[in-house]
């Protein structure tokens, strides 16, 4: 076995190589760039290499500076992680022709899979199903209805050069595939100037779903069952789950026989994934394979129980598999969220800068797993990608999968940035993902207009405000026992409250019970016990006995609960002072639409216009430049400045105006 | 006797409607509350006692001999805020306008009196037109009464002024002579002469919102300390700020039991200074990480935010707390934060709060702005505060103190009690760049030289060391380890005793 690897990538996968390194007693090169000399990985590693400055082109992706940070720490071995370079053929053979064993497949089926139209042909003669199809020209409608014919309907009917949508046609009959072929032709002809069309089978109701296999090098390769990966926003993965809830044994053993087929065509040895589209009629058809380890990876060590990094790093080191495909069985579900910084009531724009709070759920073994590589404190750089750590929860069953990652979620602190828990909790509540029927269009069928606020629904509104009366209670209750007060006279606290939610007054009467309080609105009845303390920001306890887990934090006089990716600002006062409350004017919130307000927080950089001008839509206005990064901003329509409201070279904070429009 | 009874009940009744409903309902719809109203949120509930509610005026001109409200437009009284007594005068606008008379003055007088006498604090609530004209010299003469105790009152007992409505003319100067003004958003407004005045004297087009709103006076006048929403919060936040604060200046501070470790550390702190020693950083995560619970009350946020103000309790005690804000012009000292920062610190001091201060401070601002302005005076105001207080004074360096700035900043010299450095601390004259242009001035044209020497100047001085080598630090301590290291020195410092020499006062340069 080796002594020493060097882990050449960043973040929680890096932190997770480390892991299983460490475990088998083997010591760790972390390497690392300028932008990331304090990172976890850094510190977690036993030596660390500065490869650069921060851009990746610069550190991570220079296959020399790898190397040399190799021999210079004596590593004899190196596993790539995931993205930079881990699918580069060069990297795998420069580390051989160096005599450092890369932890993954050999050169060659780097090579071979990494070219989409070579594999397509590898996997053919390999016998895996491919996208049936006809890629020589079509020369008129009639025979475009023959190989329609011949490949099944429905079908697609393409143009060469489309895109976005022109040329594109679906046809589920003859009919259909004359007509189509003939206006397809047109479309491409006027759009792109070039009439070639092409035919292939259109998969409907696609699901993402692929295969996890290892192989070694004495010939063994088995395959670790399947993910189901079609929760993606605009083909990002965001949540992946094993097994998949749409296929059954007989299609799971096909594709696995049928991915293992193609693993030994290329002689693969390591771990590796064979990605499939699954119709809603169950047919698969093989679409790309990756020669490497992947994010989503844990979703199948949960279910397997196998540590795929040891086995990469024993295949890598020439030990033969520990087990035979007989002994692969699924145990339980595991699911797995990714969690991004990013800010999903925006658009999903990432966020970067100081975590200034970032708790992750309490580890359990075989229950919640944390894979992470920030931590608080730490600084997050608009360098690398967005993911910053992936939470995964097992269960005997999927719907025990989704209450513990529910809970989990719950848990999850994180300030100072955003992040897309908010996102993923509301997933865990979204009935159609809870039904396990779901396409790869499926975000974009639940969300066609992105993400907001009102998407998120809790289904006990009532508990949330129990909960803010629960924090107010339980303040009032120390607030009375400061010192300096008057013998005898000390401040009676009533039980009559009003909660305050979202334009709505639930009355609620708060009594003291061992523990907790008693909240009751109406019919309903909260009986909260927690010893949830002020400053703390996660409340675990108990409702009416049940295990309760959500976050609550008092806000100047508010207090803001989060629970079930619902977070809702509640403020408590007496009948008395409601009812004044009652009285006050309500305030409307300023017209922001005649303003620009600075969408982060930077440097303006640039003023591009002056006052009195007429703009016309997307033409530039400002820019900022935050963490080194220019951003535009562009007029959203027509219109006219009225005034510059800060000048170029201020620096601003996040929806500080920039412009008045008139 | 059952008649005098039946009379009284009549009497309070009327009292209690003010100039009556209709005028309580005009003042609602102002998205104002009465009162009476306000007093009610302002204090434990039922806890109010209200005196003088049938004092009534003693003006015959102008037909006001006819014109009598019981109360004249002003509720007085004392009662508790968790149970911690509090003496309180609430301006009725429903009657005369809450203008203020002869009667009206002695009123306020009362209760301020009473609270010198027994050591509690005075929460005024203004809601006044200004003076009882009809009551000419007299109604001026209950003003200066006012003024002449709130004088008094000062560093004696706590006064907070909460600005509800109209504040004009002369009355502005009792509110300014209190230690805190709180104002409400849109219905409250202060200014020594109002808009028209304004306009005819000197031609300025501006609202009474924009000439002494709330807005104006936390953010560009820097007179009143917050802005609220409305009524409701600003009483709400009225009670939740007075549990920082002793009842008089010869209490401790008050008491909250703790449930916040002292010695809690907090690992994140160790990433907080930038290694760029021109990044900025939010020095509040710093003050909201080492308080109890969190909890920061802030005061004068939009103000000079070049400093940051205001109290916290550290493991049950409250402390006030002082941080230059590298967020905002590098959290360099001018005019204006100079003057906010002192203010605050003389009132810890008369009120024996403990002072902490957290200093990254590059030194005082330059500019013919500034000089012009008086800078050197008003710098010396925050310089003469610091080494006047004799309350515990606990310093804690996170990067730069540089030149005068660090002086003043509590230091060591300044009878600061403990001194903390980071590592990230850099005590110095000034920056290594400045520095090493000023004595090596001849090298200035040898780009080389120059930043070898000034390597050499950052070896020698941007460290805590040299400082820690004379004793002017006590200890460099870890971030992290910043709350536990506050707490045991303040627990340390619990029985201090420091006197300054006997005076009639000092002269603090105004």
């Amino acid at each position: 076995m080796f002594k020493k690897i060097l882990i050449a990538n960043r973040g929680e996968i890096a932190c997770r190589v480390m892991k299983t390194a460490k475990k088998m007693g083997i010591k760790t090169v972390a390497v690392y760039s300028e932008a990331d000399k304090d990172s976890m990985h850094v510190l977690m590693a036993d030596e660390g290499v500065c490869i650069g400055p921060a851009a990746s082109k610069e550190s991570y992706l220079v296959i020399d500076k790898i190397i040399a940070a190799c021999k210079a720490t004596g590593a004899e071995a190196v596993h790539p992680g995931y993205g930079f370079l881990s699918e580069n053929e060069e990297f795998s053979r420069r580390l051989e022709d160096n005599g450092i064993i890369f932890v993954g497949p050999k050169h060659y089926s780097v090579a071979a899979m990494g070219d989409k139209i070579a594999s397509k042909k590898l996997a053919i003669e390999a016998k895996v199903n491919t996208i049936p199809g006809y890629n020589a020209e079509i020369t008129d409608s009639a025979q475009a209805v023959e190989i329609a014919k011949g490949i099944g309907y429905p079908v697609m009917i393409k143009a060469s050069a489309g895109g976005g949508g022109k040329g594109l046609r679906v046809a589920f009959d003859d009919k259909e595939a004359f007509e189509g072929f003939e206006a397809c032709r047109n479309e491409a002809r006027n759009s792109f100037g070039d009439d070639r069309v092409f035919i292939e089978k259109f998969v409907e109701g696609p699901h993402h779903i692929e295969i996890q296999l290892i192989a070694d090098s004495f010939g063994n390769t088995v395959y670790l069952l399947e993910r189901e990966c079609s929760i993606q926003r605009r083909h990002q993965k965001v949540l992946e789950e094993a097994p998949s809830p749409f296929i059954d044994d007989t299609i799971r053993k096909a594709m696995g026989e049928q991915a293992v087929a193609l693993a030994k065509a290329v002689n693969y040895q390591s771990a590796g994934t064979v990605e499939f589209v699954v119709g809603s009629d169950k047919s698969f058809y093989f679409l790309e394979m990756n020669t490497r380890l992947q994010v989503e990876h844990p979703v199948t060590e949960m279910i397997t129980g196998v540590d795929l990094v040891e086995l990469m790093i024993r295949v890598a080191a020439g030990e033969p598999l520990p087990f035979k495909q007989e002994d692969i069985k699924a145990n339980g579900w595991a699911i797995e969220c990714r969690i991004n910084a990013e800010d999903p009531f925006r658009g999903f724009l990432p966020s970067v800068g100081r975590l200034v709070k970032y708790r992750p759920p309490e580890a359990v073994e075989g229950q919640v797993r944390v894979d992470t590589g920030v931590f608080e404190g730490g600084e997050i750089s608009m360098y690398y990608d967005s993911m910053i750590a992936k939470l995964i929860c097992h269960g005997a069953t999927r719907d025990q999968a989704i209450v513990r990652l529910r809970d989990a979620l719950n848990a999850f602190v994180i300030r100072g940035i955003d992040s897309n828990i908010p996102f993923q909790a509301a997933l865990m509540q979204n009935p159609r993902f809870l039904s396990g029927v779901f396409t790869t269009a499926f975000i974009a069928e639940e969300y066609p207009d992105g993400f907001v606020a009102s998407d998120v629904v809790h289904d006990d509104p009532g508990l949330l405000a129990a909960v803010g009366a629960f924090g107010r209670r339980r303040y009032i209750d120390r607030a009375v026992q400061v010192s300096g007060q008057m013998a005898g006279h000390h401040r009676k606290v009533g039980s009559e409250w009003v909660v305050q939610m979202e334009g709505k007054d639930y009355p609620v009467v708060v009594t003291p019970i061992a523990g907790g309080y008693s909240v009751t609105h109406g019919d309903d009845r909260y009986d909260l016990v927690s010893d949830w303390k002020f400053g703390e920001l996660v409340f675990h306890g108990t409702c009416n006995g049940v295990p309760l887990c959500l976050q609550l934090e008092r806000i100047g006089l508010l207090y803001r609960v989060v629970h079930f990716g619902k977070q809702v600002k509640v403020t408590v006062m007496t009948a008395n002072a409601a009812r004044m409350l009652a009285l006050m004017p309500k305030k409307v919130p300023p017209d922001l639409s005649k303003f620009l307000l600075s969408p982060m927080p930077g440097l303006l950089r640039e003023v591009s216009v002056e006052e009195g001008q007429q703009v016309s839509a997307g033409e530039k206005l400002a820019v900022i430049e935050a963490m080194k990064m220019e951003n535009v901003l562009k007029a959203e329509r027509d219109c006219k400045v009225k005034k510059v409201v800060t000048p170029a070279g201020e620096s601003l904070s996040v929806d500080q105006v920039i412009l008045e429009f008139e | 006797m059952h008649d005098i009874i039946r009379q009284l009940a009549e009497k309070r009744a009327a009292a209690c409607l003010g100039g009556g409903q209709k005028r309580i309902d005009d003042q609602h719809s102002k998205g104002k509350l009465s009162a009476r109203e306000r007093i009610e949120l302002l204090l434990d509930s039922g806890s109010f006692e209200e005196w003088d509610m049938f004092k009534e005026h003693r003006c015959n001109d102008f037909g006001m001999a006819d014109r009598s409200v019981p109360g004249d437009g002003v509720v007085i009284g004392c009662g508790t805020i968790n149970g911690r007594l509090m003496f309180v005068f609430s301006q009725d606008f429903t009657v005369f306008g809450g203008a203020l008379s002869e009667a009206h003055a002695e009123k306020i007088c009362k209760v301020m009196d009473h609270a010198i006498k027994v050591g509690a604090p005075v929460i005024g609530l203004n809601d006044s037109g200004g003076a009882r004209i009809q009551e000419g010299v007299a109604s001026l003469a209950g003003y200066a009464d006012v003024f002449q105790r709130n004088v008094l009152a000062s560093g004696v007992v706590p006064q907070i002024s909460l600005i509800m409505g109209p504040c004009a003319g002369g009355a502005v100067y009792s509110p300014s002579m209190t230690d805190f003004i709180f104002m409400v958003k849109d219905s409250s407004y202060m200014f020594v002469t109002g808009p028209e005045v304004v306009k005819t004297v000197t031609h300025e087009d501006v609202t009474a919102e924009e000439l002494g709103g709330a807005i104006t006076h936390t953010s560009r006048s820097g007179v009143a300390d917050l802005a609220f929403e409305n009524d409701v919060e600003a009483l709400m936040m009225v009670r939740r700020f007075i549990s920082f604060l002793p009842s008089n200046n010869r209490e401790k501070p008050p008491r909250l039991p703790s449930q916040d470790p002292a010695d809690r550390l907090d690992f994140s702190l160790d990433t907080l200074v930038p290694d760029n020693t021109n990044s900025p950083y939010n020095i509040k995560e710093l003050i909201i990480k080492v308080a109890d619970d969190g909890d920061f009350f802030e005061l004068q946020r939009e103000y000079a935010k070049n400093i940051v103000i205001g109290f916290a309790r550290m493991d049950g005690s409250a402390v006030g707390i002082v941080a230059n804000q590298p967020l905002v012009l590098a959290g360099c000292l001018d005019i204006k934060s100079s003057i906010k920062a002192a203010r605050f610190v003389r009132y810890c001091d008369a009120f024996n709060i403990p002072v902490v201060t957290f200093v990254d401070v590059p030194g005082f601002m330059p500019g013919t702005a500034q000089e012009y302005g008086g800078i050197i005076k008003h710098g010396a105001k925050l310089l003469y505060a610091y080494a006047e207080c004799t309350v515990p004074k606990i310093t804690v360096i996170t990067r730069k103190a540089y030149g005068g700035a660090y002086d003043v900043m509590a230091s060591k010299h300044l009878r600061g009690d403990v001194n903390f450095a980071w590592p990230s601390a850099e005590i110095a004259v000034m920056g290594p760049k400045g520095a090493v242009e000023i004595i090596f001035r001849e090298e200035k044209n040898d780009p080389a030289k120059l930043a070898a020497r000034e390597a050499e100047y950052k070896a020698k001085f941007a460290n805590p060391f040299v400082a820690g080598a004379r004793g002017f630090i006590d200890d460099v301590i870890m971030p992290n380890e910043t709350r536990k290291r506050i707490c045991r020195s303040l627990a340390m410092l619990r029985n201090k005793q420091l006197e300054n020499p006997w005076r009639k006062h000092g002269n603090i340069p105004l």
